[in-house]
C-alpha cells in the first residue's frame, strides 16, 4: 500500500501529489491515462525492492495545474522542478503510456537524470504507416476496448478501483477521468509527436522499450521507432497484452523492469 | 420582434440508406458522397433564397461555419455573406459567426468582417461561437483543453482591433502581434453588435452579460426544450443587474408555414426528416471530447447534464425513427396553417423571452421551389402579425450606423 503526500514548491506555486512507499533506491514512476493510486499493483511488485517515487502528472488533480505548462520544455521543467524539491538526483525513470511520453522528454532534456529509462507503450511519436489510434474520439464507454486486450485483467483492474473509489460518488469519478484525459489532450492532441523524435539523440541513459504485442492504442511497431532514435536501447514485446500492459501482464513487466534495473 | 432568415447549407442528396451505411455526417464523412455539380446547384439556390428572404423584408440573413461535413457547406461564412453582400440592400448580415480560435491570427476575423462591414455599408453582425467540437477539435486540431481560452483572447483582439484608434502590440498567449493595425476598419462604431452563439454554460452567459454581447442559443430541439437554458442566461442577467430587454437574447427555430396542419406535413416532413436522420448523425465520439464542456458546468448541471446526455443518447439512436407528428409534439419543427405558426412562435417569444427570431425555413433535402413558398408565406403572413411585440423595448445589438446610401453595385455593359 502505497501513500500518497503533498508537495508545494513556494517558488512556481506548484502543489503536487506524490505517491510513494517501498524501501531501497528511489525508482521514479511516471504513470499513463489512469493515473495512480495508493494500491496500483505494479507499483506494489516494484516497492519489494525500490523506494517508489510516484507524482500524479499535472492537470491531474486540478487542471488549473496546467496554466502554466504550455509546451514539453515547460512541461519537463516542471518535473526537474519536483525532483530537485525532492533532492532527488540520478535515479531510475519507469514510465507508462503518456507517462513513458514524459519520461523521454525528461530523459532527453535532462540527460544525466536518469539512470537507466523504462518506456513502457511510450506515446509521442507518430508514423503514418501505423498511427497512434485516436483516443479523444472514443466515446468514454469504449475506451477500454482500446486500452485493454486481456479481459480479465481489465475487470479486475476495474473492480479494485472501484473498491478503491467505494467512498467517493460516481460523479466525482468521472469527473476525475474526463479531467485527466483533458490532461493527456493538451500534450497529445492532435497528433501526438511534439518534436520527440528529434530530441531522442539526447537520451543517454540504458533504454528499455517494452510494448503489449496487442496494443490498440500505440501499435507495438513503435518500438522500432524509440529503438531508432535512442542510442543505447533494447526493446522487448509481450505478446497476449495491450496498451495496458503493466495491468495485463503485471508480473512479467515486473520482472522485466527487475531485470533491467538490475544490469550494470 | 425582429426576424432572420438562417441558412445551413445542407449537403442534400445524401443517400438513403446513410446513415445505416455511414458512421458520421462530420469529420470523416465519405467524400465518395459528394458530387461538385449538387453543390453547385445548392450553393445557387441558397445564394438565391437567402436574397430573395432580403426582398421580402426579413431583418437579416444568416450563415455560419463549419468544417468537413455533409450537414452545412459553409466552411468559410465570409465568402457567402460577401456574396450577399453585394446582392441584397436591406437585410442585416449576420454571420453567426467565425471560430475565433481556428484563425491565426485572429486578426484574419477583424479584417474579413470589417470588410464584410464596409462592403454592405454597416450591414454586418458579427458572431463568435466557440465552435462545435468536431470543428473546432477534430477538424481544424484544436486541443479542447485550451480552446476556450484561446477564443476568448481572440475575440478580444479582434475587438480591440476595431476599436483602438492606433497602432497596437498584443502580446497574448495564443497570439503575439507587434503591429496591429486593422484596414479597413467598420461602418459601424464603436463596433459591428457582437451575437455569441452559446451552448448552456453559466460562463458562457455571464460573459455575455458582462460584455453587451446577444446571447444567441442555436438549438434543432425547439422552443419547448429550451426553456431550462434560455432561463438560466435571463437569471445571469437579473444577477448582473441588467434589464431583461427581449432583444438580448436570440433563438433558432425550424419552421414551416401551410395551408393547413395536414398540408405541412406534406410540404415539410420530408425535409425535417432527412435533417433529423441525416444532418445529425454525427459520430458519437466527436460530439463531447473530454475538456470541450468545463468540468464546471458539468458538475454545476450534473445531474441535468447526465439526464440530459442519457435522453440525447437516447434521441441520437431514436431520430431515425423519429416522424412527423414527434417533430411537431416535441416543437422541434413548427408547422401548420398561419394560424397555428403564429399561435407557437408567440408562445416562443413570450415564454423565453425573445426578440431576435432565427428561422430556418429551408431545412434538410427542402426543394428551392417549397423554401421560397415557406419564405413567402412566412414573411407576409406570420412577420406582420408578430412585427409589434416589443416594441417598447430598445434593440441595442442591432447594426444602427448603417450608412445612408450605400455604393450600389453599378454594373458596366461591355462593349
Amino acid at each position: 500500500m502505497l501513500t500518497s503526500e503533498t508537495v508545494r514548491l513556494p517558488r512556481s506555486g506548484r502543489t503536487w501529489h506524490v505517491f510513494g512507499g517501498g524501501a531501497g533506491q528511489p525508482l521514479l514512476w511516471l504513470h499513463g491515462p489512469r493515473g495512480v493510486d495508493a494500491s496500483d499493483p505494479l507499483l506494489e511488485a516494484l516497492a519489494a525492492r525500490h523506494r517508489i517515487v510516484a507524482p500524479l502528472a499535472p492537470g491531474f488533480a486540478d487542471l488549473d495545474e496546467l496554466g502554466e505548462i504550455d509546451s514539453i520544455p515547460e512541461l519537463a521543467l516542471d518535473y526537474d522542478d519536483l525532483l530537485r524539491s525532492l533532492k532527488l538526483g540520478s535515479l531510475p525513470i519507469v514510465g507508462h503510456s503518456f507517462g513513458a511520453m514524459i519520461a523521454a522528454e525528461l530523459a532527453a532534456h535532462f540527460p544525466d537524470r536518469p539512470t537507466r529509462l523504462v518506456l513502457i507503450a511510450p506515446v509521442g511519436l507518430w508514423n503514418d504507416a501505423y498511427p497512434v489510434a485516436d483516443l479523444f474520439a472514443v466515446p468514454v464507454g469504449e475506451m477500454d476496448q482500446v486500452l485493454w486486450h486481456d479481459v480479465a485483467a481489465r475487470d479486475a483492474y476495474a473492480a479494485r478501483l472501484a473498491v478503491a473509489a467505494s467512498t467517493q460518488d460516481q460523479v466525482e469519478q468521472m469527473l476525475a477521468l474526463t479531467r485527466n484525459l483533458t490532461s493527456l489532450t493538451k500534450f497529445l492532441w492532435p497528433i501526438p509527436d511534439k518534436g520527440l523524435r528529434r530530441r531522442l539523440r539526447r537520451i543517454a541513459a540504458p533504454t528499455l522499450i517494452l510494448f503489449g504485442a496487442e496494443d490498440k492504442f500505440v501499435p507495438a511497431r513503435y518500438a522500432a521507432d524509440f529503438a531508432a532514435g535512442i542510442a543505447a536501447s533494447e526493446s522487448l514485446v509481450l505478446k497476449g497484452a495491450g496498451h495496458m500492459v503493466p495491468y495485463e501482464k503485471t508480473a512479467d513487466t515486473a520482472a522485466a523492469i527487475e531485470r533491467f534495473l538490475a544490469r550494470n | 420582434m425582429k426576424f432572420h432568415f438562417f441558412h445551413l447549407m445542407p449537403y442534400p442528396d445524401l443517400p438513403a440508406d446513410f446513415r445505416d451505411k455511414y458512421s458520421s455526417v462530420w469529420v470523416d464523412v465519405p467524400v465518395s458522397l459528394y458530387d461538385p455539380a449538387v453543390a453547385n446547384r445548392s450553393y445557387g439556390d441558397y445564394l438565391d433564397e437567402l436574397e430573395y428572404a432580403d426582398q421580402v423584408g426579413f431583418d437579416g440573413i444568416c450563415v455560419n461555419e463549419h468544417h468537413q461535413n455533409a450537414y452545412g457547406l459553409m466552411p468559410s461564412p465570409n465568402l457567402m455573406a460577401a456574396a450577399l453582400a453585394r446582392r441584397t440592400s436591406h437585410a442585416k448580415l449576420v454571420v453567426m459567426g467565425n471560430s475565433v480560435a481556428l484563425y491565426n491570427p485572429p486578426t484574419r476575423v477583424a479584417e474579413e468582417m470589417a470588410m464584410l462591414d464596409v462592403m454592405s455599408g454597416g450591414r454586418l453582425v458579427a458572431g463568435f461561437p466557440v465552435g462545435t467540437p468536431q470543428d473546432t477539435v477534430f477538424a481544424y486540431g484544436q486541443s479542447p483543453a485550451t480552446l476556450r481560452e484561446k477564443y476568448r483572447e481572440g475575440v478580444g483582439l479582434v475587438l480591440r482591433a476595431w476599436q483602438e484608434p492606433g497602432v497596437f502590440s498584443f502580446n497574448g498567449k495564443y497570439t503575439q502581434l507587434r503591429y496591429v493595425n486593422v484596414w479597413p476598419r467598420p461602418v459601424q462604431k464603436p463596433r459591428p453588435p457582437v451575437w455569441v452563439p452559446g451552448g448552456a454554460s453559466v460562463e458562457t452567459w455571464d460573459w455575455c452579460v458582462e460584455n453587451d454581447f446577444l446571447y444567441a442559443n442555436l438549438s434543432y430541439f425547439g422552443y419547448l426544450e429550451a426553456q431550462k437554458v434560455m432561463d438560466g442566461f435571463w437569471a445571469s442577467v437579473k444577477r448582473h443587474d441588467v434589464e431583461p430587454n427581449p432583444y438580448h437574447a436570440g433563438f433558432l427555430q425550424f419552421v414551416g408555414v401551410a395551408d393547413s396542419d395536414a398540408e405541412a406535413e406534406r410540404l415539410y416532413a420530408e425535409p425535417a426528416k432527412y435533417f433529423y436522420r441525416n444532418c445529425l448523425h454525427v459520430g458519437a465520439g466527436y460530439v463531447n471530447p473530454p475538456g470541450y464542456t468545463s468540468l464546471a458546468t458539468i458538475r454545476a448541471g450534473i445531474e441535468g447534464q447526465v439526464a440530459r446526455i442519457t435522453r440525447r443518447a437516447g434521441s441520437r439512436a431514436e431520430l431515425a425513427t423519429l416522424g412527423w407528428k414527434d417533430f411537431i409534439d416535441r416543437g422541434y419543427v413548427v408547422a401548420g396553417s398561419p394560424d397555428t405558426v403564429v399561435d407557437k412562435l408567440t408562445e416562443l417569444a413570450t415564454k423565453l423571452n425573445i426578440g431576435h427570431l432565427m428561422v430556418l425555413l429551408h431545412f434538410g433535402n427542402m426543394s428551392r421551389e417549397t423554401t421560397l413558398y415557406n419564405t413567402t408565406r412566412f414573411a407576409k403572413e406570420i412577420i406582420p402579425r408578430l412585427r409589434d411585440r416589443f416594441s417598447d423595448w430598445e434593440d441595442k445589438w442591432w447594426p444602427r450606423d448603417t450608412l445612408a446610401a450605400p455604393a450600389k453595385p453599378q454594373p458596366v455593359a461591355a462593349e
